[in-house]
């Protein structure tokens, strides 16, 4: 975004702060439960990642559905588009597998050898 | 819809829990039994202990997504004006770490102070007195 059209269209910085929180929080505390998930189900190597990145995914859909989609449809925006909350769209779709993958890998290794043990 | 969240992710707790039961006492079972030693279904986890699985993992997932705050618009405009509409104390009640309105103490300061009619009325009271 340009200098200009920042100055036309100024940007809240708490606003923004305050949006990133919430989605690291959520994918921290999901990307944790998908680890005792994939640790119960005993998935190894590639699947267990695969696994993360569809739930990962599947997480960011229904935060976008949920919490995002009913002002943004109705503020005339497109479907999938979170420019109302988001500076890009990557922030809201692939960051928080990112966010969440060390807290993954601690819980799926942790109950892979609960379960299996 | 942010009643459910609780609900959901408790029941969801509840189903990983028995699902994780499950998977372990098939392991301890399979791995004791000396009927089928070399049989693959002695290793792979029955279909139902799948399906609850996933299906507690979604359940959770939906109720901590419907428990996460509400987002705030970052477009200047936009949120200003939805302060604007909704009021000052923030879009929700639930959560208190909506932002309010970060004019509050320009909206609501007391006016300016008259030095000279409250010299004057000073003034006056004292005359009153004599």
């Amino acid at each position: 975004m340009s200098e200009q059209e920042l100055q036309i269209n100024p940007i809240v910085q708490d606003s923004v702060a305050h949006n990133t929180k919430t989605l690291t929080n959520l994918h921290s505390l999901t990307a944790s439960l998908f680890g005792v998930g994939a640790g119960i189900l005993g998935l190894e190597s590639y699947y267990g990642f695969l696994f993360y990145i569809a739930f990962s995914i599947t997480t960011s859909v229904l935060f976008y559905i949920f919490q995002l989609a009913p002002s943004s449809l109705a503020e005339g925006r497109g479907v999938l588009d979170s420019g109302r909350y988001y500076k890009g769209a990557l922030e809201l779709w692939t960051s928080g597998i990112f966010n969440g993958l060390p807290g993954f890998i601690l819980t799926w290794t942790l109950f892979y050898g609960l379960v299996r043990a | 819809m942010a009643w459910l969240s609780r609900p959901l992710t408790l029941v969801g707790l509840v189903i990983l829990a028995h699902g994780c039961y499950s998977a372990h006492e098939h392991t301890v079972l399979s791995s004791t039994s000396v009927q089928h030693p070399t049989s693959p279904s002695a290793t792979s986890l029955p279909l139902d202990i799948y399906i609850e699985t996933i299906a507690a993992t979604v359940l959770i997932c939906l109720g901590l997504v419907l428990g996460s705050g509400a987002p705030q618009p970052i477009q200047w405009h936009t949120w200003a004006g939805k302060i604007e509409r909704e009021g000052d104390a923030g879009s929700g009640d639930a959560d208190k770490e909506t932002l309010g309105n970060p004019f509050n103490a320009l909206e609501a300061r007391s006016g300016f102070i008259n030095i000279n009619k409250l010299h004057k009325d000073f003034v006056k009271y004292q005359q009153l007195g004599k």
